[in-house]
């Protein structure tokens, strides 16, 4: 202390003549302005900060004066009282900051401004009134103990906010900034406390009191000063890491009501018998539920379209390809009562059924065919997993095993090559495999679009809004949600060959032995080439560098700065001289030694098996062991990686029954606040009965938790997966679901237009054993199906403009495949191929020039690439331009029903797209090949477009055109009706 | 223009009437609202200008609140700039030249590639500027020279070092994918104010398109009409907006006429099809598009003082320098939000900002193709009375680090960045939060790029609290649970 004062005393002194030449000048600036209001929090407190108290302070007290409180000042000094409240000109503290007596203040430093000074003056005058500011000390600090510090202290800092330091608060959290100096309005601290931003805080214990939020605010507004050593929550009874806890358990722990469980998405459906309506030819039990509706609205059903329309809407519907003429002919012509059914069950049993349901599915399983991000990684065997949904609809395979498959294909009792590509389901997401190992967050978001995809995909709830916190509308917890993802959490990602169990694993094991031997090899060719090209980078280092640079890489390790270290080795790894420099400089035994080498590595690579096919598949493993990819050579965040424990493996091998990776709540979602270790779960409120959340596998090599996960869900005792997958078929089958938004079944969700028959059709598909197949049949059966979607009633407009409870058939848009296919399908031309490799049909080259990665092998027009849409290549970065034209549901993430909008680029698609056009010119080709004369084309063309005769009308519109321009511009029209691109 | 506006109009309206001739519904009854609007237009406006009508999904919509701007450009320098190289000076970095940054600054250093190297200075020295005496580096001579008229914030900070993840952030506020961009939030916040335009328009680099591809200005789970519509450079600038070679536009009328025809058909057997009358309005708008979209961005008939103003006469920044013009010819035209990319995919290191080697030479030419152009646009908005009512931000997915990378560049940095921002009345002259010593991460007022969101839906009228799309079940928002004012932005 002695020194402090002993030095402050000095500058005080070198100060003074400084300030007595300042002296003369300061004398002629004579406060202008008087400010309008003056506080003293404001104004004069910085003021007094900056430029007196560095002397005049409790501490210091030069000349026996203190400035820090008013009751000090008033007190004055050695030279008596420096405040008159009133009176300014009587006050020295005013007149020897303005020069007026001497010496002149501040001694050392800048002199007060004029508009300091005015405002000094005007504070004086205004009567000195020294508002008792806010103190750090004494007001704040004991709030943020009491209530902030236990969540957003040293054990906790929850949303990554931490108030231990103003450094630390300032920086804000992960919401951004929380305190913004001078601003409380804008401080998200201030509006938490106060209650203007939900949550409030404190989240937990007692709100702050009026008096409380009031300080925090001045506070801020006074500039958030920090006058006192960094808190702790010590002044809390309880102990940090009790009070911690607590905090946890609390976010954890919520009932649930009797009135959230009573809701009725949670309550297993139970079929009601159908209801008895007048009308006694409806014997469709979908019938009579939706006829009970429609009365109870008063509405009108519409009367039953004719045969044109309906097989055209069969055929757009089950299979995505318009009827041919001859196979509208078929139905139309076949008069017998049994004619509608027979149509059904024969598309059904058409191989191009499971394309158009299966990408039903695939829009679910937000398939794509690479990894999106910077490199979208081409995925060569995604495919497999798309042909593996065709194939399994085709097969009617019961949901419940379809679903398990997906989930834990790898897992299941009868595991199959199918079952093992099925697993794909949960790699489909979006991954941007680079640098993996320096990121390992990342892990944490692909985990939670799984649980999002499963979630909204297979039960209708968004679970990954428990993500951070509870669901805030659904009584979906945190502590579901990891127990969900813990559920999840052995999975790794790998490649497995689609062969015979053992052939599989001898494969592996012997690919595995080779790259091994490979790689020793390697490093000893590298050994021997080190010496000789450590000199050749050096002199490239010499060449490409500032000699700075230079000298740093020249001079041995051990004499380099730690400076020049870093640049050595950022330097000297960035060249890489060629190996016939190298070679130049190899002695000759040393050439003929690597020689040698060359030849075993490539004895070795003979030695390779034979490629198998590969799925890319999920299974449990490691992840820690992760093999490096791309980028990961690379370490440019040793903190990140996580270090594999001793004696593990990223595929399990051994003996001892394989073991997850601990996975934990996660405090608000962060990846680095960890609460405690979660156990395998599931959803409360829709578990009924205690389902094993593992189901121990007998070879020991995975958990059994995904297993028990996908029982879970596919089962009679899950209140959502049965009502979730009808409502998706409705959808497809009706264009609107029962529950309209089908990935919501929850509060936030829409509310079923027809409960009863919702739950009355979830269970039947039950009881039918999950098929599919049956239901697509049932629904189609019904009167409703097969009612005209041209049909007007006045009461029906008036009472259900919407069409909500379906008093007419609703036109869908054809989706955006199926608008390709029926003009591929009306040109003739479509190749109707089943699976395999997909297909990369024209994008214009600017287009694809403009993109930096990803695969796209431009196909010219031909068979090739007149596959049906479903093979499109669907790569993230750069969806085929015209399926996103069409409303192609983005690639990233699950959605519910597709988009349908109507928008100019559609227009010009159709009317310019080169595609089209050529596909117009196809048409017109086939026509005239079929029918001679302008008549017959055009009513050829109709036929064929349409499904349908042309009336007279059109036929005389079409000819026009035709004799005027061409028979193509008018097959070019037929591609751009309405008509055309809707399932009527 | 009065004889071409003539033409187009009457050709329009016979389009019309072929069209939606008979027809009484939504579509027409608004279509002929957009030609009395266009009647009762200013001389010298003209037809593409016309005000957006109800049928159309860019039908224009009520912000929240008084706008301060009504349009947005965004200059978005692609690759990630250095700040420490611009626009935020750092003595430390001459004074520790040479040394580890470890210790010196909070927290872990990440670097993105290869290993890190020690401190480096700038290799440009920096200068005081204007009124406001903000230092800005010699590589941008001519902005330097309209410091009072930009603020500059420097303390922006984004959550991934990763360009595409970068990118996604600062366009849509979130690092993965499947998210609407900005610009589509602006149009579905606010429609356009032209009917016969997208109300998002994107222009790329030449030398390609920025990383990310068209996830970059994606509508994400929004409805295809709020995407972004790509203005290329070169031929006709909508893809499929004309017919290919060797189909007449006379063959084309003919078609369309016969289309309205069985459409017109289709109607009067179907009246209660309210999606065939969008149909026939959007054939409307596409044609509308036809002529308009070329005329928007064609050139030709700008003054040659306008085309030097914007360097189009030198082969340096013509490039980037006709984004800026066709960026105001588009707002003009009432184009709600025009995204400007600068710097493509060619070649990372030399065609983008991203100078993790020669950090000198990549950062000179870099700077040299943005410096006129920029100021050429600033002052040409002023010019025509656009300004105000134009908010212009200028920024990167990410800043750079102040230690060298492959020995004289730098690599990624997410912790810091310089972002400008000048229009929408903004208070110019002034320096918005710091970074630390150094440069490494936002230290005074951190911005993130919600905050930047917020602020820029502020300025055109939208609370971003309030703008809201549900999606899932959930109310999305640009700025998701996030996202502060930034006061001087706001309050200036």
């Amino acid at each position: 202390m002695r020194r402090v004062i002993r030095s402050a005393v000095f500058a005080l002194s070198a100060g003074t003549t400084v300030a007595l030449l300042a002296l003369v000048s300061a004398q002629a600036q004579a406060p202008s302005t008087v400010p309008p209001s003056v506080t003293f929090a404001k104004d004069i407190q910085p003021m007094l900060e900056k430029s007196c108290l560095s002397c005049h302070s409790a501490d210091l007290k030069l000349a026996e004066l203190d400035l820090s409180t008013r009751e000090a000042a008033m007190q004055g000094g050695t030279h008596g009282a420096v405040l008159v409240p009133g009176s300014a000109d009587r006050s020295k503290l005013y007149r020897m900051a303005a020069g007026l007596d001497q010496p002149k203040m501040p001694m050392q430093g800048d002199a007060l401004t004029s508009a300091q000074l005015a405002a000094l003056k005007a504070w004086i005058d205004q009567g000195a009134v020294w508002e008792t500011s806010v103190s750090f000390a004494k007001d704040i600090q004991p709030i943020l103990a009491s209530s902030c510090l236990n969540c957003h202290g040293e054990s906790l800092q929850l949303s990554k906010f931490d108030l231990r330091t103003r450094e630390s608060a300032l920086l804000g959290g992960q919401h951004g900034s929380d305190i913004v100096p001078g601003n409380a309005e804008q401080s998200r601290m201030y509006k938490r406390v106060a209650g203007l931003e939900k949550p409030a805080m404190p989240q937990q214990g007692t709100p702050l009191t009026p008096a409380q939020a009031a300080a925090v605010k001045q506070w801020i507004n006074d500039g958030a000063k920090w006058d006192a050593p960094p808190a702790s929550s010590s002044a809390t009874p309880a102990a940090p890491s009790t009070a911690a806890s607590a905090a946890i358990a609390g976010l954890m722990e919520r009932p649930i009501t009797q009135e959230e469980r009573n809701y009725w998405t949670f309550k297993l459906p139970v079929q009601t018998p159908p209801p008895a309506v007048a009308n006694r030819n409806l014997v469709n039990p979908i019938d009579r539920f939706l006829e009970k509706t429609r009365a109870d609205h008063g509405l009108k059903a519409a009367p039953r379209a004719d045969k044109n329309t309906l097989v055209r809407r069969a055929y757009l519907d089950l299979l995505g390809l318009p009827p041919t003429p001859a196979q509208v002919q078929e139905f139309v012509s076949d008069q017998s009562p049994d004619a509608w059914e027979n149509l059904v069950d024969r598309l059904l049993a058409s191989p191009h059924y499971g394309e158009r349901y299966g990408r039903h599915w695939l829009d679910v399983a937000r398939y794509a065919d690479s990894g999106g991000f910077e490199y979208d990684i081409h995925r060569p065997n995604a495919w497999r997993y798309r042909d593996y949904v065709i194939k399994s609809f085709n097969q009617d395979k019961a949901f419940t095993q379809f679903l398990t498959e997906q989930l834990a294909g790898d897992e299941m009792d009868y595991r199959t090559q199918d079952s093992l590509v099925a697993t794909g389901f949960l790699r489909m997401g979006p991954r941007v495999l680079f640098r993996e190992k320096d990121n390992p967050e990342r892990r944490y978001d692909y985990l939670d679009e799984m649980l999002g995809t499963i979630g909204k995909g297979m039960l209708g709830l968004t679970v990954n809004c428990a993500r951070c916190h509870n669901h805030k509308f659904d009584p979906i917890m945190a502590k579901d949600y990891y127990a969900m993802e813990a559920a999840l959490f052995g999975f790794v990602e790998t490649e497995y060959p689609l062969a015979p169990p053992d052939q599989a694993e001898a494969y592996l094991a012997k690919n595995e032995e080779i790259n091994d031997k490979v790689e020793s090899i390697r490093l000893q060719i590298d050994t021997l080439e080190k010496p000789y090209r450590d000199k050749l980078n050096l002199a490239e280092v010499q060449k490409k560098y500032p000699e700075h640079i230079y000298a740093a890489a020249a001079k041995p390790e051990a004499e380099r700065t730690p400076g020049e270290q870093l640049l050595a080795v950022q330097v000297l790894t960035g060249v890489r001289a060629s190996v016939v420099e190298v070679e130049a400089l190899m002695t000759p035994a040393e050439l003929a030694r690597k020689k040698e080498l060359r030849a075993e590595q490539t004895a070795l690579l003979k030695q390779r098996p034979k490629p198998l096919p590969m799925a890319e598949i999920v299974t449990d493993g490691d992840y820690r062991f992760q093999p490096l990819a791309l980028g990961d050579n690379t370490i440019s965040c040793p903190k990140c990686r996580i270090p594999p424990p001793e004696g593990g493996s990223f595929i399990h091998k051994g003996s001892e029954p394989y073991k997850v990776p601990k996975s934990y709540f996660l405090i608000r979602g962060d990846v680095e606040s960890k609460g405690p270790e979660m156990k395998p779960g599931f959803i409360g409120v829709i578990t009924n009965g205690n389902p094993p959340t593992e189901i121990p596998r007998p070879d020991g090599r995975t958990s059994g938790r995904r297993l028990a996960l996908a029982k879970w869900i596919a089962s009679p005792q899950n209140p959502m997966t049965a009502r979730v997958w009808v409502n998706r078929l409705w959808q497809k089958h009706f264009g609107r679901g029962i529950v309209s938004t089908l990935e919501n079944f929850g509060k936030m969700g829409a509310l079923p237009t027809h409960p009863e028959l919702l739950d009355w059709l979830a269970v039947e598909f039950m009881n039918r054993g999950w098929s599919t197949k049956q239901l697509n049949k049932l629904m189609m059966m019904s009167e409703a199906y097969q009612m005209a979607s041209v049909f007007e009633d006045a009461d029906s407009i008036k009472n259900d403009l919407e069409n909500r409870y379906l008093w007419k058939f609703r036109p869908q848009r054809l989706d955006a495949e199926i608008v390709r296919d029926s003009m591929l399908a009306v040109g003739g031309n479509i190749n109707l191929a089943i699976g395999g490799e997909p297909i990369f049909p024209y994008i214009p080259s600017d287009i694809l020039l403009g993109q930096y990665r990803g695969k796209w092998e431009n196909t010219l027009e031909g068979p090739a690439a007149w596959r049906r849409g479903v093979y499109v290549y669907q790569r993230r970065s750069l969806p085929y331009p015209m399926f996103d034209t069409f409303d192609h549901p983005d690639l990233n993430a699950m959605v519910g029903a597709r988009n349908v909008s109507t928008v100019p680029t559609q227009a010009l698609t159709l009317l310019n797209n080169p595609f089209v056009l050529s596909q117009a010119n196809w048409l017109a080709e086939r026509v005239k090949r079929e029918a001679s004369d302008p008549y017959t084309q055009v009513e050829l063309a109709y036929r064929i477009a349409l499904a349908r005769p042309a009336t007279e009308t059109e036929i005389s519109i079409g000819l026009d055109l035709v004799k005027n321009r061409s028979l193509e511009s008018f097959t070019h029209v037929v591609l751009n009706l309405d008509e055309f691109l809707y399932m009527r | 223009m009065s004889h071409g506006r003539s033409k187009n109009f009457w050709d329009r309206r016979e389009f019309l009437f072929k069209s939606g001739g008979g027809i009484s519904g939504l579509a027409l009854a608004s279509l002929l609202g957009a030609d009395n609007l266009l009647a009762a237009g200013p001389a010298g406006s003209d037809a593409c200008a016309a005000a957006a009508t109800g049928a159309n999904p860019y039908a224009p919509k009520a912000p929240h609140f008084k706008p301060r701007a009504t349009n947005v450009i965004s200059l978005f320098m692609g690759g990630g700039w250095s700040q420490m190289d611009t626009f935020d000076p750092k003595p430390a970095l001459s004074k520790y030249a040479g040394q580890p940054i470890d210790g010196k600054v909070r927290g872990d250093v990440i670097v993105r590639q290869g290993f890190p190297g020690p401190l480096m200075p700038s290799p440009f020295s920096f200068k005081k500027y204007g009124q406001s005496g903000i230092e800005v580096s010699e590589i941008f001579p001519h902005l330097s020279q309209h410091v009072d008229e930009i603020a500059f914030l420097r303390s922006v900070y984004g959550r991934s070092n990763d360009h595409v993840q970068g990118t996604y952030e600062m366009q849509t506020g979130q690092i993965n994918l499947g998210f609407p961009s900005v610009g589509s939030w602006v149009t579905y916040g606010l429609g356009s104010q032209a009917s016969s335009l997208p109300a998002f328009v994107v222009m790329t680099d030449n030398r390609g398109g920025p990383l990310g591809g068209p996830n970059d200005w994606s509508a994400g789970f929004m409805p295809a009409a709020y995407q972004g519509t790509l203005f290329r450079s070169t031929g006709d600038p909508i893809v499929d907006l004309k017919p290919p070679a060797g189909l007449t536009s006379e063959d084309q009328r003919a078609r369309l006429d016969a289309l309205a025809k069985l459409n017109q058909l289709d109607m009067e057997k179907f009246p209660g099809n309210s999606e065939l009358a969008a149909r026939i309005s959007s054939y409307e708008l596409a044609y509308r598009m036809q002529g308009c979209a070329p005329s928007a961005i064609d050139t030709t008939n700008e003054s040659d003082a306008t085309k030097k103003l914007y360097g189009i006469d030198n082969k340096v920044t013509e490039q980037y320098g006709r984004q800026c013009l066709m960026a105001r010819r588009l707002v003009e035209h009432g184009v709600r939000f025009v995204q400007v990319f600068a710097g493509g995919v060619g070649n990372q290191n030399t065609d983008t900002w991203d100078a993790h080697g020669d950090l000198k030479g990549n950062h000179t030419q870099h700077a040299a193709e943005v410096d006129l152009p920029t100021v050429g646009l600033l002052l040409d908005l002023k010019a025509r009375g656009l300004l105000d009512s134009t908010l212009v931000i200028m920024h990167s997915e990410f800043g750079r680090m102040p230690i060298s990378q492959r020995g004289v560049g730098r690599d990624h940095n997410p912790g810091a960045q310089t972002v400008l921002m000048f229009g929408a009345g903004i208070k110019g002259g002034q320096v918005i939060g710091a970074s630390d010593e150094f440069g490494y991460k936002a230290m005074e007022q951190p911005i993130s790029y919600h905050d930047l969101h917020a602020t820029m839906l502020h300025l055109l009228g939208l609370d971003h609290t309030k703008l809201t799309y549900r999606f899932n079940g959930r109310d999305m928002r640009l700025t998701d649970v996030y996202g502060t004012l930034i006061p001087q932005i706001v309050n200036s």
